[in-house]
């Protein structure tokens, strides 16, 4: 960061030089100098010509993202005076625009005119702006830490290598991308992975998890994974009725009666001697939920036997 | 040798005939199935296992109990159940806080777990307690069939923890056992991909679980097989029933008749189509049947 900052006050001291005839020798005098000026530029909005020099060479990140850099204005305008010390490590943090001098001097000439926004996109199509960047505001660390204390802490263990991804049946036909929700559960991109139905495309398989290569417990993770997005609400009807029939029977796949009539012409019992034969056992299962708040999670209603919606 | 016998859901509420076969094998082997009494669903890891981890281990380990309870090792014939029951007891084994906070819940419906069962899967058992020539010695008449053996997921995976094949995307237990009937096992393209159905993902979305399907009926049929063989009844549900949905779906005329494990050694020993409760299932197994034993 701090290299790329001398450099491109190398590019300024050049473009300085060029417009008063200066040389360019003393940098360590110059220094100071141009460290106000990327800060007095959006403040003053740009009248005096010195400083309109110094903004053309800004002018890709203003023209680049344009709702970031208003905000950035409008809080450099509340400020106090004195903080615009502050400011410039925050203005340097854009090395990606700075890094990029054959553009600014393109810039350089039609910088009076808007109609240059749409060649500066097609430029950067590839490149993220800032608001797609992640940073730490979009990280939840309570998050990633649930994880970790599950005893999942093989989540640190990930390089990204993309062996689960490529292994993995599920990924061949659906958005599910289980390299990048490993991903986003250690930096903690809470909202992402528990938003996205993908979460749920997994079979568990346990492919991805038999080949990777720093042994990370994958399945764990994506199920611990499901576990915070069910707790947060986000859960399919279907599997809650799954919930609902061991609820009622004990049972996800309750017996019927062409099953029973089966059972009793190849000479087993007509059911079997599971919760459904003994009813104190099923109350025995219902408890356990009551106690552990399945019931709620799912929205189980006791009274009808069905769920509460 | 006593076993404890754990039912779970699929196979003995929709196909009792894995269920028959299963008792008549082990009465020629000489093993006791003991029934596993207020046994309930294993859970389903898709759903309990997926929406709240607490629930999902307090009532495997319930299950898990009432085995504790009559002394023995538990056997399972669904991957499903036995990773649900494997991974919880191992859990408990591993984590005393967990084991105490499951114990906290447990002794509110009477209950402790004490870690002192084994849960192990039915293809194991006759690998691993009978033995592959205690096993050919029972067999009347051998098959004559072509099959392709689907593996399914958590019978084998995660083999860091589970370890009956050291190498779990290249195994050879259920081959064996299917060879041991007469039986050939038939290599075909993505063996050890999974059916589709788990996860929650056939109840949830129905279209991907059968896609995943349709790719292993076409690498089954590629391989000119007379029928698949599976452990797992959810598998065995997916082949079977998620075959017309395949066919429904995609225009397809799929017809690859599905046996479980259990059934084949049934049809080996010399039940019949109906005890195995083939008439059941929703693709005709006439024709494999008739190939086997040579009708």
């Amino acid at each position: 960061m701090i290299i790329l900052g001398v450099f491109s006050m190398g590019i300024l001291e050049r473009l300085k030089a060029l417009f008063t005839g200066e040389k360019i020798e003393e940098k360590g005098a110059e220094k100071a100098e141009v460290k106000e000026t990327p800060v007095k530029t959006p403040v003053d909005s740009g009248t005096k010509t010195s400083e309109s020099k110094t903004k053309k060479v800004d002018a890709p990140k203003a023209e680049a993202k344009e709702i970031p850099v208003k905000v950035e204005e409008a809080e450099l305008k509340k400020q106090e005076a004195p903080k615009e010390e502050a400011k410039p490590p925050e203005v340097k943090e854009e090395p990606v625009e700075e890094e990029e001098a054959p553009k600014e001097i393109i810039d350089d000439e039609v910088e009076n005119e808007d109609s240059n926004n749409n060649n500066k996109k097609e430029d950067n199509m590839t490149l993220l702006t800032d608001t797609e960047l992640i940073n730490d505001s979009n990280r939840d660390k309570e998050f990633t830490a649930e994880f970790i204390d599950a005893g999942l802490e093989t989540v640190k263990h990930c390089f990204q290598c993309g062996t689960c991804s490529g292994g993995c049946p599920s990924g061949r036909r659906t958005p599910y991308k289980v390299r990048q929700i490993v991903r986003k559960c250690l930096l903690g991109l809470k909202e992402e992975v528990i938003t996205d139905d993908a979460l749920w495309m997994c079979t568990t398989c346990y492919t991805c998890q038999e080949r990777c290569p720093r042994s990370v417990t994958i399945v764990s993770i994506i199920k611990k994974a499901r576990n915070i997005a069910a707790h947060a609400g986000y859960m399919a009807k279907p599997h809650k009725m799954t919930g609902v029939f061991v609820m009622n029977t004990g049972h996800g796949v309750p017996i019927n009666d062409a099953t029973k009539a089966l059972r009793s012409k190849i000479g087993l019992a007509e059911v079997p001697p599971t919760t459904h034969s003994f009813p104190e056992a099923l109350a025995e299962v219902q408890k356990i939920c009551k106690i552990t708040g399945f019931d709620e999670l799912i929205g189980y209603d006791e009274s009808t036997g069905g769920l509460k919606e | 040798m006593e076993i404890a016998y754990f039912l779970g859901c699929i196979m003995n509420n929709r196909y009792p005939g894995v269920e028959k076969a299963t008792r008549m094998l082990f009465d020629a082997l000489d093993i006791e199935l003991k029934d596993m009494e207020g046994a309930s669903c294993c859970p389903a890891p898709g759903v309990f296992g997926s929406f709240d981890e607490t629930t999902w281990a307090a009532i495997a380990a319930r299950n898990l109990c009432i085995a504790e309870d009559m002394g023995a090792d538990i056997m399972t014939e669904c991957n499903g159940c036995f990773g649900s029951l494997f991974e919880a007891n191992h859990m408990l084994k591993e984590d005393a806080d967990k084991a105490a906070e499951i114990n906290a819940i447990l002794a509110e419906v009477g209950k402790e777990w004490k870690g002192t069962t084994n849960v192990k899967h039915f293809a194991q058992i006759l690998r691993d307690d009978v033995g592959f020539e205690k096993l050919a010695s029972i067999i009347e008449k051998p098959l004559n069939l072509n099959v392709a053996v689907h593996y399914g997921c958590h019978f084998l995976k995660p083999t860091k923890t589970i370890g009956i094949e050291e190498q779990a995307e290249n195994p050879s237990i259920l081959d064996t056992l299917v060879e041991i009937t007469g039986a050939k096992s038939v290599d075909y393209e993505e063996k050890m991909m999974c059916c589709g159905a788990g996860g929650g993902l056939r109840s949830r979305d129905l279209d991907v679980t059968t896609s995943y399907t349709k790719e292993k009926l076409e690498n089954m049929q590629a391989a000119g097989v007379d029928a698949i063989v599976n452990c797992c009844p959810f598998c065995h549900l997916q082949f079977d029933q998620g075959q017309t949905e395949v066919n429904a779906k995609y225009g397809t005329d799929f017809a690859i008749p599905v046996f479980h494990l259990a059934q084949l050694y049934g049809l080996a020993m010399g039940l019949s189509a109906d005890e195995l409760t083939f008439d059941a299932q929703k693709i005709d197994a006439t024709p494999a049947i008739k190939k086997a034993i040579g009708e």
